[in-house]
């Protein structure tokens, strides 16, 4: 299990981590969801034991992080880049790292042969890890995480780069790992992974935690409403009187309003385009360009936040 | 998901993180070029050319050139002088080699020198030689002795009547003298060491230094690259032990590098390391420790690899030749020679020469070796110190 409370790291004025509390659970995936610079792997450091927060604690599996290395024992990570020694085999990349957790002897080669067939790897055993390719060295980038059977195994967006086969193949992977008990953090800033991979799920944002529950929960904060982005020239303050204006759209909200962009959330408002455009219009809008969007955990993103979630 | 594995000891974790180093440093082509291949053509090309560099083993040339009728006093100036360990040459005798003109010590005499000395006319002896310094002292000492000698037993013949003779002078010269003067240094004789003595010495604290700053800072900046540091952070591996094994690592590949050293340095290249093979241990293990531990400190402090490796080939030059690894520090003026004592190549060389060369005890070294002992320590303090995984 993974305990986050009151996680707060600050690197001189920048606050990457502000208050975020969050419990990851064994047996299931938990999704750190959020875009790039939001605080995801600031909160993977401190939970590995790289970074040390300036507030609020960490535990793993009932330890805290901060107790020293000990700490550490049956954790396994999956760093970003591909952390390999490309001039080695993919089995001494094994072993090294399995022996770096504690593994020896005979089990540490059982669980090598163990984990180097599971990732698909076996019949390039003998092959410098230079000669692989992407999809390859990520299998091993994540075997190297997992070849100790971690209770806990973070991966810090381990899909980076990744061809979509291999992606497929890594998030089966992952959900395996969950399935046989371990506690799993998974962050990413790739929205329809987290829907496809996470049982529960944090997004953050500029260092916070925005939103959290299960999918499920999620979802239904969004709703059945749809995202209406609408592009051209407005008065914002215009266009969210005018919506105010009308109890006929009461269920019409405004989530932002600027002088380029109008940003509704509404529910059926692909059927209810005329009516929206002719509110807008009458508010001296403009409109170049519309986009509608299904529910989704962006929409939650951009509804929370009032912007568009970048990656 | 299996029960946590109990970690490792400090120092078992240390040993992981050391042989995994070594193992990955004798896998990259550069550091085996640079470890065996490089060091052996320079052992042999430096070596062959500074033979004889200092001029110390082999007599100084001397060229002799007489005037018509030079006499038997020609003869036994010359027995004098190879006596006092010079070589003698006459190149007018040999006119396809070199010219008397081109040698750096060339003696001239008169003609009719004999005739003119024994019939008690002054005559002047002319020697010329083309550099200043301790060197041309010498030769002017042995020069000097040499003629004196000739002097003085033309003295005692005509003293005692005998007659006067390329004979009498050749028995006086080899009878035994009635008064002796024992001469022995007062300690033990200096000899600056030259050729393969200096070349292999010197090559190899240099290149010990090259290949153990690139080697071990690029692993460490390259591992950080590529996240493989970061994934240690996660094991449960104290980050003393990560740092003590990068520090061995680099310490056995600096023992790797020493051992080849010295033994192609002895079999290929007839070395003689001295009688004290402890005390040189020592040294070589103080010098290889305290540069492991610098080059954890330039894995630090680099902010590439390029960096790195350009500040370690910068490195190992400028200290190399100050530190009198590409010539004896001894031949050097007293300044640089000052110099080479602030520096770890020149404390280094300085011990084997003592060791090697100079024939002094082992506690001679004491002073290097406890010194680099604690350059290692503090090196290694700020390494671990400025240490970090991501």
């Amino acid at each position: 299990m993974i305990e986050v409370e009151h996680l707060r790291k600050t690197f001189g004025a920048n606050v990457a981590v502000d208050d975020v509390s969050f419990t990851a659970r064994p047996g299931r995936v938990f999704g750190l969801l959020g875009p790039n610079g939001a605080g995801k792997s600031t909160t993977i450091g401190s939970l590995c034991g790289l970074v040390r927060p300036d507030g609020g604690s960490a535990r793993l599996c009932g330890r805290d992080v901060t107790a020293g290395a000990s700490a550490r024992e049956g954790l396994g990570l999956v760093p970003q880049d591909l952390a390999l020694y490309e001039e080695l085999t993919a089995p001494e990349n094994l072993r090294f790292f399995g022996a770096a957790q504690g593994l020896r002897g005979a089990e540490l080669e059982r669980r090598v042969a163990q984990v180097l067939a599971r990732v698909g790897l076996a019949d390039r055993a003998k092959e410098p890890v230079s000669r692989y390719s992407g999809g390859m060295k990520r299998r091993l980038n994540f075997a190297c995480g997992v070849v100790h059977g971690p209770r806990v195994l973070l991966l810090d967006e381990p899909t980076v780069g990744i061809d979509p086969q291999s992606r497929v193949a890594l998030l089966d992977l992952v959900r395996e790992e969950a399935a046989v008990g371990s506690t799993v953090l998974y962050t990413t800033h790739y929205m329809e992974e987290a829907e496809a991979l996470c049982d529960d799920l944090a997004i953050v944002d500029h260092g916070r935690v925005i939103a959290s529950g299960t999918l499920d929960e999620l979802r239904a904060r969004v709703g059945e409403r749809d995202l209406l982005h609408l592009d051209g020239t407005f008065d914002g303050d215009a266009v969210r009187a005018a919506f105010a204006a009308l109890e006929s759209l009461a269920d019409v909200e405004v989530v932002g309003a600027d002088a380029e962009l109008v940003a509704l959330a509404a529910p059926r408002a692909n059927e209810r385009l005329p009516e929206l455009f002719a509110v807008v219009q009458g508010a001296g809008g403009t409109i170049r360009a519309t986009t509608l969007r299904r529910p989704s955990l962006e929409n939650l993103f951009i509804e929370l936040t009032g912007r568009e979630y970048r990656e | 998901m299996s029960a946590p594995m109990p970690s490792r000891s400090f120092l078992s974790s240390a040993w992981l993180v050391a042989w995994h180093d070594l193992r990955l440093n004798l896998r990259q082509k550069e550091t085996l070029l640079w470890t065996f291949l490089m060091p052996a053509l320079f052992f042999w090309f430096i070596g062959t050319v500074t033979s004889g560099f200092g001029g110390a083993d082999a007599g100084p040339s001397i060229a002799l050139r007489s005037g018509a009728d030079a006499g038997f006093i020609e003869g036994e100036l010359a027995a004098r002088l190879t006596d006092g360990g010079a070589t003698v040459v006459y190149p007018d005798d040999d006119p396809e080699g070199t010219a008397f003109e081109d040698y750096r010590r060339r003696i001239e005499l008169p003609e009719h020198l004999t005739e003119r000395v024994l019939s008690g006319e002054s005559v002047a002896l002319t020697f010329r030689r083309r550099e200043a310094g301790l060197g041309a002292s010498l030769d002017a000492f042995t020069v000097r002795r040499a003629t004196y000698g000739v002097l003085a037993d033309l003295i005692t013949l005509a003293a005692t009547g005998a007659e006067i003779n390329a004979a009498s002078m050749q028995a006086l010269r080899t009878q035994e003298r009635a008064l002796k003067v024992e001469v022995s240094t007062a300690g033990n004789l200096e000899r600056v060491p030259s050729g393969f003595q200096q070349a292999v010495p010197g090559t190899m604290v240099m290149f010990t230094l090259v290949v153990l700053l690139t080697s071990g800072a690029s692993i460490l900046i390259g591992e950080r690259k590529s996240g493989a540091l970061l994934r240690l952070a996660a094991a449960p591996i104290p980050r003393g032990s990560v740092v003590l094994g990068k520090w061995f690592g680099n310490l056995m590949l600096g023992g790797i590098q020493v051992s080849f050293a010295v033994l192609l340095g002895t079999f290929a290249f007839g070395v003689q390391w001295g009688p004290e093979p402890l005390a040189l241990a020592a040294v070589l293990a103080a010098y290889a420790g305290m540069i492991a531990a610098i080059a954890i400190l330039l894995g630090n402090l680099a902010r590439s690899e390029g960096q790195a490796v350009g500040l370690a080939v910068v490195a190992g030059n400028v200290l190399g030749a100050l530190g009198g690894c590409w010539w004896p520090i001894e031949v050097t003026p007293k300044a640089m020679q000052s110099l080479a004592m602030f520096l770890p190549t020149g404390w280094t060389m300085d011990a084997l020469h003592r060791l090697m060369a100079f024939g002094q005890p082992a506690v001679s070294v004491v002073p290097h070796v406890a010194g680099m002992t604690l350059a290692t320590l503090l090196c290694g303090w700020l390494a671990a110190k400025t240490f970090r995984f991501a």
